[in-house]
């Protein structure tokens, strides 16, 4: 009872600004972990790694310009960053089961950034269920992108080429969301020092 | 003739190089490139990209705006989260050279243009005087709508000094500084960052003069 009361008596800005903060933080971690992926990838692992139009999330219509973006209403723009990131649980789940039996010399930093990658997905997942319903958003149609994969391979290559072509679909994608909140961000607050 | 033209020392022009790609707004970009040597010829290039989801090839529309072997893309021509798979063709009367791929997410390719109007004033508002530096936002970033967010950082040196004395002023347009030296000129430089990119280049350098008030007046009210 004592959550839901203070939830509930965080304004609007407040959670847009925590929301804006968390997905910076998921993009800036992603970044972090392809560098260090990319520090150890073999150059047959590079030419292996699939193309980016094979995410899992590529077919989810989304407004990939500012005019686009700028025309969607805020419930829909919401709901497109709440479809992406549900579309990352499952795949993330995977990331964090195979990452400590990664090849590679910097495994353990790897591991640590994601599990942290995991944990920010929850807390953002469940902040933008809170926005939903302090928006008094009508539309809850999220889109269903199933992800079917349970393995990131047998061999040790090709696990470290799917792990790291995984990381870059979710790297572009925790952008498209950052961009999305930081959006609704402004919209919601007439804050011209921020905005 | 190609024969002849070989024997005079001319030959086909070599190999272009693609060396960048930017973006100052998230909203348009420009591609530069490094031409080959022209084989003695009149040597034209030409750049090419295409889509990652699809096959068809698109020419550049504007080698212009962005000055000498650059393409600008516009608008309409910008799409963010997928990548530009590009190459550049050099051709004279002898033949044709292209440069090797490159790739390029605009996401990833930001940086903006310098804040503008910088000024640094004064202030008396206490005893002890202080700087107040203040700028504007590059006049190309949206910053309202939040399409793109930008924190500041300044810096600030006595005219004799190599070392720059760093502040971040976060995603505010001004910052104060205290405790500088009375009677010294001070110059001040200012740059921005989106959320997800690249620092700006420093501002041109803007003077300011703390005036040379009396400490000794302060430290005799101690005695």
């Amino acid at each position: 009872m004592c959550v839901f009361v203070s939830i509930n008596a965080v304004g609007l800005n407040d959670l847009l600004e925590r929301a804006s903060q968390l997905s910076e933080k998921l993009h800036s971690l992603s970044t972090s972990l392809t560098n260090d992926l990319d520090s150890h990838l073999p150059p047959v692992g590079r030419m292996m790694i699939p193309r980016p139009s094979m995410c899992h999330t590529s077919s989810l219509q989304i407004p990939n310009d500012k005019d686009q973006a700028l025309r969607i209403p805020e419930d829909e723009l919401l709901s497109l960053a709440r479809s992406l990131l549900l579309a990352w649980s499952d795949p993330l789940t995977l990331l964090s089961s195979e990452a400590s039996s990664l090849e590679h010399p910097e495994r353990n930093t790897i591991n640590t950034k994601t599990q942290e990658l995991q944990d920010s997905i929850r807390s953002l997942g469940t902040g933008l269920e809170h926005l939903v319903h302090k928006m008094g958003s009508s539309s809850d149609d999220l889109s269903d992108l199933p992800f079917n994969t349970n393995s990131l391979g047998q061999d040790k290559t090709s696990q470290l080429v799917n792990f790291h072509f995984l990381l870059s679909c979710f790297r572009r994608d925790s952008h498209k969301i950052d961009s999305f909140l930081k959006v609704l961000r402004c919209r919601a607050a007439k804050r011209p020092e921020i905005c | 003739t190609t024969v002849m033209s070989r024997a005079a020392g001319f030959s086909p022009p070599g190999r272009p190089r693609l060396t960048s790609c930017r973006s100052p707004e998230k909203e348009t970009f420009t591609c530069w490139w490094e031409p080959g040597d022209d084989g003695g010829l009149p040597t034209t290039y030409a750049l090419y990209y295409r889509l990652e989801n699809s096959e068809t090839v698109y020419e550049c529309s504007d080698y212009k705006t962005a000055g000498e072997n650059s393409c600008f893309f516009n608008k309409n021509d910008t799409s963010l989260w997928v990548n530009y798979n590009i190459t550049v063709v050099a051709t004279n009367a002898l033949g044709k050279n292209i440069s090797e791929p490159g790739e390029v997410d605009v996401a990833y390719i930001v940086q903006p243009n310098t804040p503008e109007n910088v000024s640094a004033v004064v202030v008396h508002e206490d005893q002890i005087p202080f700087v107040r530096v203040s700028w504007e936002k590059p006049r190309t970033a949206d910053t309202r709508s939040g399409w793109i967010t930008l924190v500041y950082q300044l810096r600030i040196k006595t005219e004799k000094y190599v070392e720059w004395e760093d502040y971040d002023a976060g995603m505010q347009k001004y910052y104060n500084i205290f405790s500088l030296h009375p009677g010294k000129q001070y110059m001040v430089q200012v740059r921005c960052k989106p959320d997800h990119g690249f620092w700006s280049e420093w501002t041109q350098t803007t003077f300011v003069k703390v005036p040379g008030y009396l400490v000794r007046e302060r430290s005799l009210w101690f005695m």
